[in-house]
């Protein structure tokens, strides 16, 4: 494609037609600043911060916005730029409550920086006199609408990323203020709580409430890693200070999610309520006392010798990582010859033969059909991109109970049992897709098969690291009753050990590695205490197969240890050879997992 | 077709509706039944007929007549009278406000007259609500010709060569964004129509919807060929019911016809339009907020580019025009872009609806060729201001406009120039704005108005306009500071440039026009906390007060006079002014016109009220004021101005002397006033007032002569010149320096010296006698003639309402038998023997205006006519004799031979220690204006002398407490003012005694109870 050459601040620049000002200079590390434009959204020019002088132009330009074309010259740092620049930052700093000591995101605040840059030293107009309502009534992050600058970055977040549509304007110029669906607190709005909004706001405006004035971004280190809370992967930064982990927030360049992250990513985790398991535990005398890593390993190895191979169980919970789950296949089902082997949690059915989609090809789709999945509630940076194609257009059609989160977005509801009609319409679509979940019934899956032409299929995995668990063999019809001795990797899981512990014989040996006490952990004779997702260094399969890296961020508590390097040394004690290193490791699981097709 | 022997063409705008045409139209369908009529005389109700303040308006047909302000209770007369027996009712013609004649037709009616309609063609004609009648006026034809005839390209040529440019405001030429649109590649495109008229006093959009609704579909039509569009929308507000409700019939009629629709005449066109109304934000006007509210979203603007052009409703190629735009489509298709561009000016073709309103007697809708001047608007369609009033400017292009001030009621309106000075076409809102409007207060209005319509997307629009509006309140308010007119100057330079779009880009205009013309009123506002329109009211008591030079406290001592304590009114009115009684016969009463009671019936009568205290209250006894200070102040000039100074001075304990060149003291009011209008005894007794005071006046001594000026200036440490203006200018024609020539000052002057040897005939004035001039000395020259027995006739050059005289001297002077010869003005004075024996005038047409507002006379040629006459007496206007002041003093003289003053100071000359004050600084003013000087200097000097010697600035004593009564009827009746009791005419000719007799206690209590009390506070 030919280039467009122009002129900025007396720089040539030569850059591919249809790229703006901003984007041209910025190519050449011309900093002009920006306020209402952040990356992963469109471009508006409302603040009018990025304006710039274009010759011939009658007035300013907002270069976020103007396109370039040849022989343009544009000077970004004029008198007459910096007189505008500077009047539009008097009159944001005049607007509302902009005195930055009491604010919590001074020192990473836009606005604030901005000042700086243009030497903002004293106000210049009246500032404001009515102070303006925080809304508290969400439980993660606040809104405080005195430090609001209405640039739109959370509406345009929140209909673009999330594409919620829960944010927006109500009155009009200077009395404009956010609000959620025609003005209902946000707590009782349609609100999911993604905090996709929180990501973008470039001031205090709207802040996370667990981590305020715990530390400013100079102050703190950022991990990049992927979230541990469901199968879509989304790639995250964990900020931590000081070992503290802060907060976390989407990784604009994460891969499948690109910045977007839900409340499960951004917020649950860090408000755990369950009891962490700090110490290796053996049951002595009916209680669990804390006892050392070898003692509590040696204890375990030495009743996994002592019992016969076919009295051993084995069950994984889905979050584990690629790691673990493959050295606990080598460990139990190659080395130990193990053959009941179970997952804790459901898998989506496996569908032949249809054509493989990925979750970013959802937004390309003009119809989409969700079976058995409610991805809203469980995987929501999925449902953002179905929510997103709708509003380009595309029909969604829930085959679920109404109960479905996607049904107030979709255009039909059928249930499960009359599928029929939904295949029927999405025949007559160009570029059907299907996202199916562990609730498809094998009847759906049939007629679904009528659509194995012409749509994209993809699943969506209720576990986190479902694919590879299944993958390594472990979905596999366990049987609780005939084991003796079992072994159960429930690393962060919730509950989902219950049935088996119900079926398990009264007199059984139950090795537990978990994070959190749990009725499962209660009844075990071992528990070997688990790092969780932010201590843990490792690597997931997403639901579409991708293998991601999550990476430590802060250490493990009390004693706990990696999923994986608990395997690793019960391998050791057990004599068995098996990789230690984690890279080693990591890339044979990777390997195996490529080999298996998955 | 049924064949009716009469049409009556009721106007069924929303402008009539309101005024009650379809009650009256209901009134004449029933008569008409009645009486049997129904068969032969047909109603049509028809759209706007543009006259709006005059309806209901009613046309009857074949004959052309025209009736207005119809009432139900008219119609049985109406159809009694003109219908039934054939005589026109002259009682419901219009009446031209100027000339009060009654008009029967249309045509002759200035108001429309003067306009050229194409937009408006339909208006009043047809039924909008019949396809048939629109096209019976050539209606579709247009849209015809260019199916059949003309390609997409021809259609876009066509339109070009109209030279048509965008009627929305902006005046892209229209042709050009088609062919834009035309080139942009897209299976989709649309055409639209901005029907979102949000201007405040805007109404032409409506009124086409309204009357003439297949006009703008045609032109929609036509588009659609020439951009290759399938659909069309109009945007409407919802606001505009009947508008929508006409289109809907408008559209299904043509959708009927196939005129609209699929296989359009069957020429293969498909083109359908739907309506979408918009909620009324005026932001929606913009055409990308049009778009982005279409498409169903908050009605926000868009960057451009893209333009709309290219991706427009939804990402699609789109066109949107304005309606008047679109209303001239079919004609230009038509009829040929030739014939369009025949009108108009170099770069503005054709013709401009504007939607007439605010302080004018016509109001209604105006189309007029580009080009035609403001005047021309405002005066010959407009009919001019209401009440008597000065015009003062139009705000024109709505709330983002700006102002024509009075001295460009010349300029040609179309869209360089109104650029050029400042203001925007805009839609054509053109709001007309009376001297009562004050300029900052409107520039806050409009500012209101775009910040509250500002949609708050970028931040120089949403805050900076609610931050020019902030400090604009607080100038209204009375807390502007130094500086604040170079912070909204440059906030709104700004503004214009940074921001998204239009709203904010023209939002600061106003601002910027109303400081570039009137900068003062903003002066005053910020640095005197003056309105000088008296509309901020937060900066006054009351309005009288306010206008009041000095501030009387007027509710104050009307309220006195209700409850009789005429002595405590007296010590009020003494606090500001020492010549009440003075003021109470001779002042020009600002106040007056003013007065809130004036918007109900007729102000009150503040002068006569005032001059019933003075004449009937007790005078307070004076007692001399020690002198406590060093400083010796002396005096020039013993008029109105030298006084008030010395008194005031006086009162501060400072020894004054005033020199005064004529034999007795008071200047004007003694030598300029006649004593029929101010009784010399009145006027002494208030100097010998300040006298008392220790006061040294003396006469007879001329500074510059008598003593040497610079002698004068080692006299006194402070010095105060007043000397007035005394001498007569010239009129500048051949033979004014026969004999019998006077100027006007001179003259009375002359008189007032020997009044005896007048009197006695011992000097004689002859017996023909003319005025030249239109002022109140012309007027005092003129009577004082008639006293000598003389035949007086006053020539003037122009109209009687522009004469500067006040109305009621004018009015005296007819009742005494003065003749007034309006358009007349001398060319020569003719002698015989060295004496004036004629005077030869030629009479004047009026032409364009000059930069008061008023039209400038223009000789006509060959109508000189020469009267004869025994003396002429020139009083065209007087200026300072200043030739007493030494050349190397240091005070400086300028070229309209006045005193210059230094910097901002309002009395201190250019040289130190030497003040000025009075007609000799401002050129000939009022009585009151003297004394507001004579304050002002007397403060300065004091003020100077003070803070050079470091002492503390001057406080006055505490006056005594004088409580106000608070009386007022709890109902106001209209009543007018109480007349004053005169002399009768026949009387006065023969003498010098009062004219005016002053208000019997009765009268002035009942006067008194007329005023409002705008200065309580409840």
């Amino acid at each position: 494609m030919s280039q467009v050459s122009l002129t900025i601040d007396n720089k040539e620049v030569s850059v591919k037609p249809g790229t703006t000002i901003l984007e041209a200079a910025r190519s050449v590390g011309i900093d002009i600043p920006t306020l209402c434009h952040h990356r992963a959204l469109v471009p508006v020019g409302a603040c009018r911060v990025c304006v710039v002088e274009v010759e011939g132009q009658r007035t300013l330009q907002a270069s976020c916005v103007f396109p370039v074309t040849a022989g343009m010259n544009v000077q970004t740092e004029s008198p007459r730029v910096v007189q505008a620049r500077k009047f539009i930052l008097d009159m944001l700093f005049s607007e509302r409550n902009h005195f930055c000591p009491f604010c919590e995101t001074s020192g990473d605040c836009e606005l604030q920086n901005l000042g700086y840059r243009y030497g903002l030293d004293h106000w210049v107009y009246q500032t404001y006199t009515k102070a303006f309502p925080v809304d508290a009534s969400r439980q993660y992050f606040l809104m405080d609408h005195n430090r609001c600058v209405l640039c739109g970055r959370c509406i345009r977040a929140c209909s673009e990323i999330a594409a919620n549509h829960t944010l927006g304007l109500r009155q009009r110029g200077a009395k404009s203020m956010i609000n959620a669906d025609t003005n209902t607190p946000f707590g009782g709005s349609t609100c999911i709580s993604c905090g996709t909004c929180l990501q973008v706001c470039p001031t205090g405006a709207i802040f996370d409430s667990r981590s305020s004035f715990m530390g400013r971004e100079a102050q703190s280190e950022v991990v990049k890693s992927t979230c541990s809370q469901c199968s879509v992967g989304c790639g995250i930064e964990l900020i931590t200070r000081g070992g503290n982990l802060l907060r976390v927030r989407g990784d604009w360049e994460g891969e499948v999610n690109k910045g977007a992250i839900c409340k499960h990513g951004r917020f649950e985790p860090l408000n755990e309520g369950r009891n962490r398991l700090l110490n290796p535990m053996i049951r002595r005398k009916g209680k669990l006392q804390p006892v050392s890593w070898s003692e509590a390993l040696q204890a375990v190895a030495k009743r996994l010798e002592a019992t016969e191979a076919k009295a051993v169980g084995v069950l994984t919970s889905s979050n584990a990582t690629n790691e673990a789950l493959f050295l606990l296949e080598k460990l139990f089902c190659k080395e130990l010859k193990v053959n009941n082997v179970g997952l804790l949690n459901e898998a989506a059915p496996k569908l032949a033969g249809q054509r493989r989609g990925m979750l970013n090809d959802l937004v390309q789709s003009d119809l989409i059909l969700v079976v058995g999945a409610d991805p809203a509630k469980d995987q929501p940076v999925s449902s953002f991109f179905v929510k997103r194609a709708v509003d380009k257009g595309a029909r969604l059609i829930v085959v679920d109970s109404e109960q479905n989160g996607l049904v107030p977005f979709a255009f039909m509801n059928v249930e499960m049992k009359n599928i029929q009609k939904a295949v029927e319409i999405a025949e007559r679509a160009e570029n059907p897709f299907v996202l199916y979940g562990a609730g498809m019934t094998e009847d759906a899956a049939k007629v679904l098969n009528k659509l194995q032409k012409k749509a994209a299929f993809a699943a969506i995995e209720p576990g986190v690291n479902t694919r590879a668990a299944v993958a390594f063999g472990f979905n596999n019809g366990f049987k609780p009753a005939s084991s003796k001795t079992l072994y159960v990797l429930m690393g962060e899981a919730d509950g989902s050990g219950e049935k088996a512990l119900q079926s398990i014989d009264k007199k059984g040996f139950v090795v537990v590695q978990a994070s959190y006490a749990s009725p499962l952990t209660e009844r075990a004779d071992v528990v070997l205490p688990t790092a969780i997702w932010s201590e843990r260094t490792g690597s997931l399969t997403n639901t579409e197969g991708r293998v991601l890296k999550a990476n430590r961020a802060v250490d493990p508590e009390g004693d706990a240890k990696p999923d994986w390097e608990i395997l690793s040394l019960l391998a050791g004690k057990l004599g068995k050879s098996l990789p230690t290193s984690f890279d080693d490791l990591s890339a044979r699981a990777s390997n195996e997992l490529k080999r298996k097709e998955i | 077709m049924k064949i009716y022997r009469s049409h009556l063409l009721i106007c069924g705008g929303t402008g009539c509706h309101a005024s009650g045409s379809l009650i009256v139209k209901k009134a004449l369908v029933e008569e008409l039944d009645k009486r049997g009529l129904a068969e032969e005389i047909k109603i049509v109700e028809t759209g706007c007929n543009g006259f709006c303040a005059q309806g209901p308006i009613m046309v009857v047909y074949p004959e052309g007549i025209v009736y207005m302000q119809i009432k139900a209770d008219d119609v049985p007369e109406l159809v009694e009278e003109h219908l039934v027996k054939g005589r026109p009712l002259a009682r419901l013609f219009y009446m031209e406000p100027t000339t009060e004649e009654k008009i029967p037709t249309m045509q002759e009616i200035p108001f429309f007259a003067h306009q050229e309609l194409r937009v408006l063609r339909n208006r009043g004609l047809i039924d909008p609500e019949n396809i048939e009648e629109y096209i019976a006026r050539d209606g579709y034809a247009g849209l015809a010709k260019a199916l059949t005839e003309l390609s997409a390209d021809d259609i876009v040529k066509e339109v070009l060569a109209s030279g048509l440019r965008g009627r929305g405001g902006a005046g892209f030429p229209t042709g050009l964004k088609w062919q834009f649109a035309a080139r942009s590649m897209g299976d989709v495109k649309y055409v639209l129509c901005n029907a979102d008229e949000g201007d405040p006093g805007a109404f032409m959009d409506r009124s086409v919807l309204e009357a003439d609704p297949h006009a703008v579909i045609e032109g929609m039509v036509i588009a659609a060929k020439a951009i290759g569009s399938t659909q069309g929308y109009i945007y409407c507000r919802a606001e505009y019911p009947l508008a929508i409700h006409r289109m809907n019939i408008a559209l299904s009629q043509a959708r009927d016809l196939g005129l609209i629709g699929s296989n359009i005449l069957e020429t293969g066109l498909n083109f359908d339009i739907e309506i979408y109304q918009g909620a009324g934000a005026f932001v929606c006007g913009e055409e990308t907020a049009l778009m982005t509210s279409i498409e169903g979203k908050r009605g926000m603007p868009r960057p451009r580019p893209p333009f709309p052009a290219v991706s427009g409703l939804w990402g699609k190629p789109s066109i949107l025009n304005n309606v008047e735009t679109l209303a001239n489509i079919g004609q230009i298709i038509l009829r040929g872009g030739d014939w369009y561009a025949s009108v108009g000016t170099e770069r503005s073709k054709g013709t401009k609806v504007f939607a007439l309103t605010g302080d004018v007697n016509n109001v209604g809708l105006v189309e007029v060729p580009m080009g035609t001047t403001l005047g021309t608007i405002v005066y010959d369609i407009g009919g001019g201001i209401p009440g008597g009033k000065r015009f003062k400017a139009a705000q024109l292009g709505g709330p983002s406009g700006g102002m024509i001030p009075v001295q460009h009621l010349n300029a040609p309106i179309d869209y360089e120039k109104v650029a050029e000075l400042g203001a925007i076409m805009g839609s054509g809102g053109m709001i007309v704005l009376n001297e009562d409007k004050c300029a900052v207060d409107m520039a806050r209005f409009f500012m209101d108005f775009c910040q509250d319509e500002s949609c708050g997307k970028c931040v120089p629009c949403r805050e900076g306009t609610k931050r020019m509006l902030e400090i604009l309140t607080n100038i209204c308010n009375g807390k502007g500071q130094e500086g604040d007119i170079e912070l909204l100057e440059n906030m709104a330079i700004v503004i214009k440039d940074a921001s998204l779009c239009g709203l904010g880009q023209t939002a600061p205009n106003p601002v910027l026009s109303t400081i570039r013309y009137f900068r003062s009123e903003y002066e005053a506002h910020i640095r005197d906390k003056r309105c000088t329109a008296v509309v901020c009211s937060a900066l006054f008591k009351s309005p009288c007060q306010h206008t009041c030079p000095v501030g009387m406290d007027v509710p104050a001592y009307v309220a006195l006079i209700r409850a009789g304590r005429l002595e405590d009114a007296y010590k009020i009115m003494m606090r500001t002014n020492p010549f009440p009684s003075v003021c109470g016969r001779v002042c020009d009463h600002k106040c007056q016109s003013k007065c809130r009671r004036g918007m109900l019936d007729e102000p009150v009568a503040i002068k006569f009220l005032k001059r019933f205290i003075s004449d009937n209250a007790p005078r307070p006894k004076i007692d001399p004021v020690p002198v406590t200070r060093k400083e010796k102040i002396g005096v020039v000039g013993a008029g109105p101005a030298g006084l008030t100074a010395a008194k005031d001075l006086a009162m501060r304990g400072y020894k004054v002397n005033v020199f005064e060149e004529l034999p007795t003291p008071g200047g004007m009011l003694a030598w300029g006033i006649p004593s029929y209008r101010l009784p010399r005894e009145i006027l002494n007794r208030e100097i010998d007032d300040i006298r008392q005071l220790g006061v040294d006046i003396r006469c007879g001594v001329r500074v510059g002569r008598d003593i040497p000026f610079d002698q004068f200036l080692k006299d006194y440490d402070y010095i105060y010149l007043a000397p007035g203006a005394h001498k007569s200018q010239r009129m500048g024609v051949d033979g004014e320096n026969l004999q019998s020539v006077y100027g006007g000052v001179e003259f009375l002057r002359e008189f007032n010296l020997n009044e005896a040897a007048w009197l006695q005939g011992e000097k004689k004035i002859g017996s023909r006698v003319a005025v030249v001039g239109g002022g109140n000395s012309a007027i005092d020259a003129a009577r004082t003639a008639v006293r000598l027995g003389a035949d007086v006739t006053i020539l003037y050059r122009r109209l009687r309402a522009d004469m500067p005289a006040a109305e009621e001297e004018i009015v005296a002077a007819e009742h005494e038998g003065i003749k007034i010869e309006y358009l007349v003005a001398p060319t020569k004075l003719i002698g015989e023997g060295g004496k004036v024996t004629g005077i030869t005038c030629e009479r004047m047409t009026l032409g364009d205006f000059d930069a008061s507002g008023r039209r400038r006379p223009v000789p006509v040629k060959g109508s000189e006519f020469t009267l004869s006459v025994d003396a002429v007496i020139a009083a065209i206007g007087q200026t300072p004799d200043l030739s007493f002041v030494s050349e190397g003093s240091g005070v400086k003289v300028n070229r309209w031979s006045c005193f210059d003053l230094d910097g901002l100071s309002k009395s201190k000359t250019l040289r130190d220690k030497v003040y000025a004050g009075g007609d000799a600084v401002t050129g000939p003013d009022t009585v009151i204006g003297a004394i507001q000087a004579g304050h002002q200097a007397a403060e300065d000097i004091d003020r100077a002398i003070r803070t050079t010697n470091g002492e503390p600035l001057y406080v006055a004593p505490p006056s005594e407490d004088i409580v106000i009564p608070f009386e007022i009827d709890e109902e106001t009746e209209e009543r007018p003012q109480a007349a004053m009791p005169e002399l009768d005419a026949r009387e006065r000719r023969k003498s010098f005694i009062e004219v005016e007799l002053g208000y019997s206690r009765e009268e002035a209590f009942k006067e008194a109870c007329r005023c409002l009390r705008c200065d309580a506070e409840i």
